[in-house]
């Protein structure tokens, strides 16, 4: 709830997190500050230890050491005064399913201490958002995947909080329903709500303010979407030939190819930056070759590609900090 | 959970060994003594003596008397009149009062029966039969002598253990064989399976086999931890309980498929499990005595496998009872067993074919 | 305070949800109540006895027949000689072998003791037990109406020869209704099962559901989670022994002497005893299967076999004795036996409803300190 009473500048302060599960670091050291009112992404393979971050911070689970700080108040110390201001969404859906739509909405709601007569209205208004008003008796567990994650939604919504955890919440959900749920997030962005989001879609990355690679446990890069794709050293060639597969090494023998990988059926090459008539370079090596050329043509960079390059090249350079990372990208 | 599982059985033996053949002794004793004089106080010692009584309470009316036994300080009291030591000193005769808690029946005429005994011993110390030589005690005319025939010491734990070698197998087997069916319908692993080149007879096979190795460890350790730590005998043949426990555990097996098949979660497998074995627990014979029971709850038991097992456990065990003797337990367990079993897996592979 | 109604309610919906539950929990108890109130009596009756006459006089057979007169013993076949008695056993045909000795008739007679050896099988020990006790009581009592009739036959009065006799009043339960006193007792265990099993998996099931991390995030107290959890159950734990006993009462005729507030105060006191143990394996089981086995061992047998439900606890090793005083159903069982027989009233129970009340809140604070709040 935006009203203006002191407003804390810093959402999130996480210090130096850490969370051992055995001998495993799932989160190896992660220290960094989010702003209020930002849509921050985070990325990273499987098994990075997303999930386990977003859990520390939303006070679900323990960290083996290290603080944060969730709107001035640590989660380790002091979380019960950390739970009214956030809601979380984990991957797995976590609503009860034999109660009906309009009954969970309800008792999240309850149980967050939404006030009594703002209840009806704003469930309805979430409801309608969402596109299950028609769906109101129906009991969760008889949903579709898509609308079973926006009930979800809903119901960390209900209670307006200031600070949304959302885990990979659009995974297996049908692209339809990802967008719909993604035009609800930025309507919340726009109403000031901080909103921490992990997701393996590029896609929905390209859509925070900031987002951070995270790899074995480590924040490696930082950034916003923008600011990662300038990082990426070269340019993004899009080529389509008929037979892909041979004319891989045959690109990747030339001199201004720096990488290349496939998307579908068509590869993206990934040239430096100086190599100013690539283009008719990798042409010519493909004819002569005797392929046929469909088209070679300059391509925005896209995270994809970010993501495929910068993440084994800094991962090399594991004791990258916050600080650091910030100062680059200024 | 395995340390469970392998707890469970030592704590059934510790309890059910030393609770339910506990012989009833210790009874609270009310005494209310009104004549206070030496025989009374004699009379008080004998009950005393006897080991089943103890004096927990002594009212001095009967208004306490009454309270005593309503609030349970007491089980039986014993009243005794004013005038007693002078009846006995005139050779008259005198009685004593004898009052029982009736709510625990068996409790109530065990303890009278002491009593009664006691009393009678009392009797004949009090007044000497004349002719007969003093101290002589007449068992009133009839001197019973009762023999414990096999378990002489009529140590409870020495019939427990041997039921409690079933029980195990009961407790765990049926039980876990049904969670564990269910475990996979709610978890939809029961549907992956069946997209696999699994046969239906290997699945079961191979559900089947841990549970069953499990309940032969149970009772190998029950066994063990009986015969050598309760230290009860054992007069009998390995392979007569082991045939008998081994039916037995089939037709655990199969109630434990038939419960699966009608249970969609695990806690109702579990309290469907629960409901089914208390009455195999009260109605086989392993507490209470089946002889007691009216007609037709009589013949019910025959429907219930762990009436026959219990003979032949209890039988081999302490009398040595061999095949030939116990053939009828025998073969009413392999009708069972083998009947339960495949009425089970037939069902149940008619679902897993749906 | 609403958070603990919004869990409550939650749970509500979950239970009138799922129909076979409800049958489970209404039925199953009645269906066992009727089973087992019917079968259950310590009266050990019908024994299968044979009888070995070696004296083959007129007082040896009124000496059986005494004994086939009473319920207690059910004279099924006569033997030949002392080779046939071990076979008896063996086929399990009989408990009770009664060996009348030879010279029984004369020795009575004469003034002197009849010899007579009760063979019981000791492989079967509560018939063992049972059957000695009434075969030397019946021995006893056939004993002394002979020496009345000598004594008498002497012209003596038998009253003159002096003699302690001892008479027998039973209180509470006089017509020895066994059911009276099984049925209070059954009503506590049954209860007990069912109760433990639910609270038991309620927490492992949001664990396991998801829903459990939701929980945490959301404000509500560690405390106010169990109350909420425990609610809707003490009230169908409540609904269940009331029906349970109603049914006693009506279909068993078992009376009920003792005040119904009294009865339903600690009913309900009791219940929430034996749910917050359900919460507290819950909250620490890991899985549904332990919850499950660790419900069961802690519910089913300590009530059954510590209660004193069935076997009197002063009967009891002193060990087992301690034990017991750590299970409210203990208490509950003196309380409910106490309300139907005898009457009872605060001033006689009270420390038993304390005990409960204690042990009620000691058992929910207790679970819900054992709560994990972080996943």
């Amino acid at each position: 709830m935006t009203d203006g009473t002191t407003p804390t500048e810093i959402a999130i302060d996480a210090r130096d997190l850490r969370k051992d599960f055995r001998l495993v670091h799932a989160v190896d050291g992660v220290t960094m500050t989010i702003p209020r009112g930002e849509v921050f992404g985070l990325v990273g393979p499987d098994g990075a230890g997303k999930s386990t971050l977003i859990r520390m911070l939303a006070t679900v689970l323990e960290p083996t050491s290290g603080d944060a700080l969730v709107f001035g108040k640590s989660v380790v110390t002091d979380p019960h005064a950390v739970k009214p201001r956030i809601g979380y969404m984990s991957q797995a859906f976590s609503l009860y399913g034999d109660l009906t739509v309009q009954e969970n909405l309800d008792f999240f709601a309850e149980l967050r201490g939404v006030p009594r007569r703002d209840m009806a209205s704003r469930s309805e208004r979430l409801l309608e958002f969402s596109g299950l008003t028609e769906f109101k008796k129906r009991q969760a567990q008889f949903l579709s995947g898509g609308m079973k994650q926006k009930l979800a939604l809903a119901a960390t919504l209900i209670s307006e909080p200031d600070l949304l955890f959302l885990d990979e919440p659009t995974t297996g959900v049908d692209p339809v329903s990802r967008r719909e749920f993604w035009k609800i997030i930025s309507g919340l962005h726009r109403q000031g709500i901080t909103v921490f989001v992990a997701t393996p879609y590029m896609d929905e990355a390209d859509r925070c303010d900031e987002i951070a690679f995270m790899t074995q446990g480590r924040i490696i890069l930082r950034d916003t979407p923008a600011g990662m794709k300038q990082r990426v050293p070269g340019r993004v060639i899009e080529v389509a030939v008929s037979d892909y597969r041979a004319a891989m090494p045959i690109l990747h023998d030339l001199a201004c190819v720096v990488s290349l990988e496939v998307s579908g059926e068509m590869l993206r090459v990934l040239v430096s930056r100086d190599a100013g008539a690539c283009e008719s370079t990798l042409r010519d090596a493909l004819s002569d070759a005797g392929l046929t050329v469909v088209h070679v043509t300059p391509v925005a960079t896209d995270l994809e590609m970010a993501f495929a390059t910068l993440i084994p090249a800094a991962g090399s350079d594991l004791d990258v900090s916050d600080q650091q990372v910030l100062a680059v990208s200024e | 959970m395995l340390p469970i599982l392998l707890i469970m059985p030592i704590l059934q033996l510790v309890l059910f060994g030393y609770v339910v053949g506990s012989d009833v002794r210790n009874l609270d004793l009310a005494v209310l003594d009104q004549d206070n004089s030496i025989q009374s106080h004699q009379v008080v010692d004998a009950f005393t003596s006897s080991g089943y009584f103890t004096v927990t309470a002594r009212p001095t009316t009967d208004a306490q008397l009454k309270d005593d036994m309503d609030g349970g300080q007491a089980v039986v009291a014993v009243t005794i009149p004013k005038g007693l030591s002078d009846s006995i000193a005139q050779k008259r005769a005198a009685q004593l009062g004898i009052i029982v808690d009736g709510s625990d029946s068996r409790t109530s005429q065990v303890a009278a029966g002491y009593a009664a005994g006691i009393i009678s011993n009392l009797s004949s110390a009090f007044y000497p039969t004349p002719g007969a030589p003093p101290g002589a005690t007449l068992s009133a005319g009839v001197n019973a002598q009762v023999r414990v025939l096999y378990n002489p010491t009529m140590r409870a734990v020495n019939t427990m253990v041997p039921a409690l070698l079933a029980f195990v197998i009961m407790m765990s087997t049926q039980n876990l064989m049904s969670q564990a069916i269910v475990k996979e319908r709610e978890r939809g692993t029961l549907e992956q399976l069946f997209v696999t080149p699994i046969g239906k007879a290997d699945y079961l096979i191979g559900k089947v086999l841990p549970y069953a190795a499990l309940g032969v460890v149970q009772v190998a350790l029950t066994f063990v931890v009986g015969v050598l730590w309760f230290q009860v005998p054992f007069n009998g043949s390995l392979l007569v309980i082991g045939t008998g426990l081994l039916l037995f555990m089939l037709s655990a097996l199969g109630l434990g498929m038939i419960v699966s098949l009608m249970s969609r979660t695990r806690q109702q497998a579990q309290q469907t499990s629960m409901f089914l074995m208390m009455p195999s627990m009260m109605l086989s014979g392993f507490m209470f005595p089946i002889d007691a029971f009216p007609r037709w709850l009589y013949f019910l038991t025959f429907l219930i496998p762990l009436r026959y097992i219990l003979v032949i456990v209890r039988s081999n065990f302490l009398k040595g009872s061999s095949f030939m003797s116990l053939w009828p337990q025998f073969l009413a367990m392999a009708v069972f067993s083998v009947g339960i079993f495949l009425f089970g897996l037939s069902r149940f592979s008619k679902r897993l074919n749906d | 305070m609403r958070r603990i109604l919004a869990i409550a309610r939650k749970e509500f919906i979950h239970i009138l949800r799922d129909k076979r539950l409800i049958a489970v929990i209404l039925i199953m108890p009645l269906v066992q109540l009727f089973l087992y109130a019917y079968a259950l009596s310590f009266d050990v009756k019908h024994l299968p006895t044979a009888t070995l006459d070696l004296d083959r006089s007129t007082y040896s057979r009124q000496y059986i027949n005494a004994l086939q007169q009473s319920n207690y013993f059910t004279v099924d076949k006569t033997l030949g000689s002392y080779a046939d008695v071990d076979p008896a056993f063996q086929s399990n045909a009989d408990k009770v072998v009664v060996v009348v000795g030879a010279g029984f008739g004369d020795n009575i007679a004469a003034g002197r003791a009849g010899d007579v050896q009760i063979l019981v099988d000791g492989s079967d020990s509560t018939s063992a037990q049972m059957g000695s006790t009434y075969a030397s009581v019946l021995s006893r009592i056939f004993g002394g109406k002979i020496l009345v009739t000598q004594v008498e036959a002497k012209g003596l009065n038998a009253g003159a020869a002096g003699g302690l006799t001892a008479s027998t009043r039973t209180w509470y339960n006089p017509e020895g209704n066994s059911a009276a006193y099984f049925v209070p007792g059954l009503i506590v265990v049954l209860v007990t099962m069912i109760t433990v099993l639910q609270t038991a998996n309620t927490l492992v099931k949001e664990k396991e559901m998801g829903t459990y991390e939701q929980l945490i995030v959301s404000p509500i107290r560690k405390i106010e989670l169990m109350v909420g959890k425990i609610a809707p159950w003490a009230v169908m734990g409540a609904m269940d022994i009331v029906i349970i006993a109603v049914v006693g009462i009506l279909a068993f005729g078992i009376p009920f002497r003792g005040s119904v507030w009294l009865f339903a105060g600690s009913s309900l006191l009791y219940v929430i005893c034996t749910l917050g143990l359900g919460l507290i394996v819950s909250a620490r089981a890991t899985s549904v299967d332990s919850a499950n086995q660790l419900a069961a061992l802690v519910s089913f047998l300590p009530t059954f076999m510590l209660s004193g439900f069935v076997f009197p606890l002063s009967s009891l090793p002193a060990a087992l004795q301690w034990l017991s005083y750590l299970f409210p159903a203990r208490y509950f069982m003196v309380i409910c036996r106490t309300v139907f027989l005898k009457g009872g009233s605060l001033a006689i129970l009270w420390p038993q409803i304390a005990a409960l009340a204690i042990f009620a809140t000691v058992i929910v604070v207790l679970a819900a300190s054992l709560y994990r709040e972080r996943a």
